[in-house]
């Protein structure tokens, strides 16, 4: 097991150090730069300048300067923010992001898993119908749209009740937490409920769960020791993506709700071309989701036998 | 009625199964897989159900189990009494601890019969948990104690490996081993040696043999070998679209064959005697539609003595003599000519 991770981690290193190459190479090729803005600047204040930031160098030179930097834990001071180094950016808004990032992967594994087995152990029933029915408007609808909704939604039962029931915008409490974050999962929850249902119906009809019927196992002990388990395994693969799939897209909820995560500095700096900001980003978010992706093999492999022996 | 089949009436056999039927509905209509079976298993026996595919032998013994999803199955009519006590109908078995308890069961492929996520031990163990209240740790104990009676090495060792580590016979064992677990009475084996090679094959046969000495279980043994049957067999129903067409002794079965269906099936059978050489005949055709099954017999159609009444009218299951049944018109008392080949006990 041990070994297994260890690989997995070389792995992953070599996957950030290609995310940080291919950043930096992205961003030298991207028209523009740093200096080019409205004050102008006469030739040589502009090679002063150039020289000052080791712009003049050759490309191969800035390359390793750069990945030095990474290495380092270094990723600069940003343009567009007056005094702020990108780690410090970091430091302060990523927490909130993985929180609510963390809360949405939970709540859409959790449902999805739930979901999932509920629609698979009443196949062709009204709950089967009705889930299949939600999901797919979960998995269509755009999730600014889901937010703006589930606000309206908030302000209505607010007004109702006479009190703050729920807040509908901002960050601080758990319960600033729950509505972002059951939005910003629904679509990958929707996923994950049609991922599981396949496969708890294909898990159902199984050679093995014919075998732990003819040994006499009670249905609630199947369900648990036999279905889920191995049911569990296709959605526990897609997980890391799925993790992927709401870091990236956490941004929009961030902004409609007004939460100050790491995704919003992530799309203004780019409209800003915040170089340092975007390289930095990007490459810890990258980093971020290839640890998550083997913090998932690692749980499949102690899910599942066949990979751990491996 | 001869006096032997109305003494088996009073008389209990451990399970008698009578006149099971079973249907599926698919979307292409109801399929009658199973029309009106019943035999009779005796202490410590082994019964061998024969046909080919298709013809009802496993949904027979999974419908008595409970095992047939049902909707599409549906059992239509017929009983399973195991020492005289009804069995049929999911809440019964589920309810009086006959599934795994009193009747043990292995599969056709062992590769896919066993949960992959967990221990060979763990599923051997969770039948004397579900069945006997054993603690988890006492009922691996006795998993380990299972799998060096069924014959595997390093049996404390092994019980804490996964399926994917074990070999197609190994798995079989440990199928066996779980099976056996809670002491049944009765063993199904369903067609347990089809997915494994020829040399594991015997190994398994063996080992079943000898736990059927050791213990006194009777044996199910459903299989469309008749090697196997000639090997393990005390008693063998012939099935033939999703009915007993020949019920008797495994030598009354080869050398007194009195079903002409019987009789092509041994035709069929290549043999390695060089003073018995002959061209396999294969039976010609294929079984009935069982969407819409014949009114009369169902073997009507291939069967090279078929009488005009054949094909409209199905016969019972007729008396041969003592504990041999066909179900065959030439078995009747007034049919005419009967073939040589074909076995009509004193009658003829």
């Amino acid at each position: 097991m041990m070994w297994f991770i260890g690989k997995r981690l070389v792995q992953g290193l070599i996957t950030v150090w290609f995310i940080a190459t291919a950043t930096f190479f992205a961003m030298h090729n991207v028209p523009g730069d740093p200096l080019l803005n409205d004050r102008a600047t006469t030739a040589i204040i502009r090679a002063n300048l150039e020289a000052k930031y080791g712009l003049d160098k050759p490309v191969s030179t800035q390359y390793f300067i750069y990945l030095n930097n990474i290495a380092h834990g270094d990723f600069g001071i940003s343009f567009a923010q007056e005094n702020r180094e990108v780690n410090d950016i970091i430091r302060e808004h990523f927490p909130v992001s993985a929180i609510l990032g963390i809360l949405a992967v939970v709540i859409a594994a959790v449902g999805g898993i739930l979901w999932g087995s509920l629609t698979a152990l009443y196949r062709n029933r009204l709950p089967d119908y009705i889930i299949m029915f939600l999901v797919i408007l979960g998995i269509s609808v755009p999730s600014f749209v889901v937010a703006a909704l589930s606000q309206l939604g908030i302000v209505t039962i607010n007004s109702l009740l006479g009190r703050t029931f729920l807040p509908v915008a901002g960050w601080g409490t758990i319960s600033h937490m729950l509505v972002p974050a059951l939005v910003l999962g629904l679509t990958t929850m929707a996923y994950l409920t049609r991922l599981m249902r396949s496969s708890m119906l294909e898990i159902v009809n199984s050679d093995f769960v014919r075998t732990a019927k003819s040994k006499g196992v009670p249905p609630a002990r199947i369900f648990a020791r036999h279905q889920l388990r191995n049911a569990v395994l296709p959605v526990i693969t897609v997980l890391g993506p799925s993790i992927a799939a709401i870091t990236t897209g956490g941004f929009v909820v961030e902004i409609v709700f007004a939460i100050p995560g790491l995704g919003r500095f992530f799309v203004e700096a780019v409209q800003q071309l915040d170089y340092t900001v975007i390289m930095g980003t990007t490459v810890f978010y990258g980093a971020f989701l290839v640890f998550m992706v083997i913090l998932v093999d690692v749980i499949y492999g102690f899910i599942d036998p066949r990979v751990r022996m491996n | 009625m001869t006096t032997a089949a109305t003494d088996l009436q009073h008389t209990h056999s451990l399970l008698e199964v009578e006149d099971l039927a079973v249907e599926f509905s698919t979307y292409g209509g109801i399929v009658q897989a199973v029309r009106g079976v019943s035999f009779a298993v005796e202490r410590g026996k082994t019964m061998a159900i024969v046909g080919e595919s298709g013809c009802g032998k496993s949904v027979t013994v999974q419908a008595m189990m409970g095992l047939i999803p049902m909707p599409p199955g549906r059992i239509t009519s017929g009983s399973a009494r195991l020492n005289g006590v009804e069995i049929l109908g999911r809440n019964i078995i589920n309810g009086k601890d006959i599934r795994g308890s009193q009747i043990g069961m292995i599969f056709q492929d062992p590769m896919t019969s066993l949960n992959p996520t967990m221990t060979i031990g763990d599923q051997i163990a969770e039948p004397l948990q579900v069945h006997r209240g054993y603690s988890h740790k006492r009922a691996f104990a006795e998993a380990i104690e299972l799998l060096s009676i069924t014959k595997i090495p390093e049996a404390a060792k092994r019980a804490r490996q996964y399926p994917f580590e074990f070999s197609g016979g190994m798995l079989q064992r440990a199928m066996i081993a779980m099976a056996i677990a809670c002491k049944p009475s009765i063993l199904i084996a369903d067609e347990p040696t089809t997915a494994l090679d020829v040399t594991i094959q015997a190994q398994i046969l063996d080992l079943l043999q000898d736990l059927q000495k050791e213990t006194g279980m009777a044996i199910i043994l459903i299989t469309h070998d008749l090697g196997v049957v000639a090997r393990m067999a005390d008693d063998v129903a012939v099935m033939y679209a999703g009915k007993v067409v020949e019920h008797g002794g495994v030598d009354d079965i080869f050398y007194r064959s009195a079903h002409p269906y019987t009789l092509g099936l041994k035709l069929a059978m290549p043999t390695n005697d060089p003073s018995k050489q002959h061209k396999l005949n294969p039976i010609q055709g294929s079984p009935p539609d069982l969407f819409a099954p014949p009114i009369g017999c169902g073997y009507c159609p291939r069967c090279p003595y078929s009488m005009k009444i054949c094909d409209v009218k199905d016969p019972d299951i007729l008396p041969v003599e003592e504990m041999h049944e066909s179900r065959c018109w030439l078995q009747h008392p007034q049919a005419i000519t009967v073939p040589d080949e074909l076995y009509c006990g004193e009658k003829a």
